[in-house]
């Protein structure tokens, strides 16, 4: 199978090139990337074309693609792929609006082509472990829930509303967001957020506070924020509290490390041993196309994931909490 | 200084232990609803058990009055120490409303006694170290702040905690110690949101997930619970534009017992611990005495709890109405802040 990568603006795809070459069958063929000097580089680096326009590379045998570009780009390109008859693998927040993540929705299911939104938390092994003891019924009915997803300020195109849609706020409440509406099986239908940029002078938001509330009734929070401090051991966390009747799990999808003190670099820092589940997303992509099965994170889950984050900003700008109403 | 201890249960039973332990201080009587609760109490101290504080405060010179009953009978007793010239320490909340409140701390103001309060986080090492370096700078211009708070579901007399109308709900019960320190960080509060499971709806727990956004810009989560099976934790973390700190109790067990079944067959059980000289009720206490003697200046007034209720009763009608509450508005009660 050939793959291709679409820009590698987003530094996931580093990640994603690397675990290709882990997949059996699976060739990295073509690296399209606009930035020339960035695309040739990767392209060296993973043994890949190089071009500059990805419609050329639409050209091409290419079997799937995967789309790293600014969040704001991953329309246009998704939909030219399904178009072209490509399976899709996008990076999250599949869109910067719900009409852009309808349009590549419609776009390759009209096509017959996958359309995965790149969740890797959803095949982290310690919380697809959760999942199974919640629908095992260990604790019960879920009740409530509180997530965490925060990180660092990654600067460049992500702090630049046209390009990346949103800040922190985007960024980091979808994944959560994402394992919350597959724990409870429900919608969130009411978002209230708490917004700020209190870190840095930075043009987009750096902190948030999401309150939520599901159509099954379940109360939630996420907080989003881009707060680790530059001496944290790592890049940040994704954490989940699941309250039910029964009984109350917690799951720190990354607290499978070891705490290296390193006097060469002058810092503590966090070695990771768990799965990749960078690696499990790539591979789940492949297998979906191979089987001709439902990705485990849909595209649709992707525009759900992202229709909380947007109306946490319509909640922060108009001081109520939002309804959501594909939910209600 | 002579000293009466008002509910016989367990917080009355942890202040009376700590008295005991002071100097000038004399445990004089213990007042219980109860005659055999507070007679078992008092004859561990030495002390007189009484069923009425009217009676003690009549026949003897009382000098503080340390009221440690359930929440909706604060009120009352802390009238008639007032009425007696008794300084008075309160067990939190205050009351479990912003008037019954103000009508205590005003009692007291009128009869010329002192009115401490027992927001005892702010007495918590690790909490003081933690506002203290965030005071100083120590983690920049602050962003976020989370705190949790909670375990199982208490055991009270007449299980009072599970009723609302007593206690408050776990909002005004538990979480009022976050909010009061997060205030004591942050300074005042614009705005509160808050979703709850609504305690004594579901049999046996509770859990609130409660929003603050305070006049300075700074976003906190508040996360109270009475949900778990088992155990009961608090942690805190405060992050800024140059660091952030935390603590989280389940980290600072400095001493872990394990302790086998006398069967040896069943597993045994574990009890951790993290033991200080001085407990922070201990301190809390002393620090109120201090202030009566004229020694020190209180660390917390009767405003500072009064304003924590109010963030607590903002949260808890926020969760019951789905609306958010803006704190220079007026709140439940039709009180202005």
């Amino acid at each position: 199978m050939k793959l291709g990568i679409f820009s590698f603006a987003h530094m996931h795809a580093y990640s994603y090139a690397e675990v290709l070459q882990q997949v059996a069958g699976v060739e990295l063929a073509v690296v399209a990337d606009e930035h020339e000097a960035r695309g040739q580089e990767a392209a060296a680096r993973f043994g890949a074309r190089y071009v500059r326009d990805y419609q050329e590379a639409l050209k091409t045998d290419l079997d799937a693609v995967i789309v790293c570009s600014e969040n704001a780009k991953h329309a246009e390109m998704a939909i030219a792929a399904a178009d072209a008859g490509k399976h899709v693998l996008c990076e999250k927040p599949i869109a910067t609006s719900v009409e852009d993540a309808w349009r590549m929705v419609n776009g390759c299911e009209k096509n017959g082509v996958k359309l995965q939104t790149a969740f890797p938390i959803r095949y982290s092994t310690p919380v697809r472990h959760v999942k199974r003891q919640i629908d095992g019924g260990e604790i019960g009915q879920i009740l409530a829930l509180n997530g965490t997803n925060r990180g660092q300020n990654p600067g460049g195109w992500f702090v630049d509303n046209t390009l990346s849609g949103g800040g922190a706020v985007l960024d980091h409440t979808v994944h959560v967001i994402d394992i919350m509406r597959w724990y409870t099986g429900s919608e969130v239908r009411e978002v209230y957020a708490e917004i700020g940029t209190r870190f840095s002078n930075t043009p987009t938001d750096d902190c948030g506070l999401l309150t939520l509330e599901f159509a099954n009734g379940v109360i939630a929070s996420h907080d989003p924020s881009w707060s680790r401090p530059k001496t944290f051991p790592t890049w940040g966390d994704v954490t989940l509290k699941v309250v039910g009747t029964q009984g109350v799990v917690k799951v720190d999808a990354f607290a499978q490390h070891s705490t290296y003190y390193n006097d060469q670099s002058g810092r503590v820092n966090y070695l990771g041993w768990g799965n990749n589940a960078d690696l499990q997303l790539v591979a789940g992509f492949i297998d979906s196309i191979r089987r001709d099965q439902e990705p485990l994170a849909t595209g649709l889950d992707g525009l759900r994931a992202m229709e909380v984050a947007l109306a946490a900003y319509e909640s922060a700008r108009t001081g109520k909490p939002v309804r959501i109403q594909s939910a209600n | 200084m002579n000293v009466v201890v008002v509910g016989a249960g367990f917080m009355g039973t942890v202040h009376a232990e700590w008295y005991t332990e002071m100097q000038d201080v004399n445990l004089l009587g213990i007042v219980d609803a109860s005659a055999e609760r507070a007679e078992s109490l008092a004859k561990r101290f030495g002390a007189r058990a009484s069923l009425d504080l009217g009676a003690v405060l009549e026949s003897s010179r009382v000098d503080i009055v340390d009221v440690c009953v359930p929440t909706y009978l604060h009120k009352d007793y802390i009238l008639q120490a007032a009425a007696a010239k008794a300084h008075v320490i309160a067990e939190k909340p205050l009351a479990l409303t912003a008037q019954d409140a103000k009508v205590c701390i005003d009692a007291c103001e009128a009869a010329g006694v002192r009115l401490f309060v027992g927001q005892v986080v702010r007495f918590f090492p690790e909490y003081k170290q933690i506002r203290e370096l965030v005071a100083a700078g120590g983690v920049g211009q602050v962003g976020t702040a989370r705190a949790l708070r909670g375990g199982s579901f208490p055991q009270g007399w007449n299980n009072w905690y599970k009723d609302p109308e007593k206690s408050g709900s776990m909002i005004v019960d538990l979480m009022i110690h976050d909010f009061d320190f997060l205030r004591w960080c942050f300074g005042e509060v614009e705005r509160v949101y808050a979703k709850s499971l609504g305690g004594g709806q579901l049999s046996g727990m509770d859990h609130a997930l409660v929003s603050l956004r305070f006049k300075s810009g700074v976003i906190a989560h508040v996360e109270g619970t009475w949900a778990q099976p088992a155990g009961f934790a608090t942690e805190i973390e405060i992050a800024g534009s140059l660091g952030m700190v935390q603590h989280k109790s389940s980290e600072s067990i400095t001493v872990q017992l394990q302790k086998r079944e006398a069967d040896k067959q069943s597993a045994g059980v574990e009890i951790p611990s993290s033991p200080l000289e001085r407990s922070p009720y201990y301190l809390e206490l002393a620090h109120f005495l201090d202030c009566i003697r004229g020694k020190a200046e209180p660390l917390v007034t009767p405003d500072d709890a009064l304003r924590a209720l109010e963030i607590g009763l903002a949260a808890a009608t926020s969760a019951r109405t789905g609306g958010v509450v803006e704190l220079s508005g007026p709140i439940e009660g039709g009180m202005s802040v």
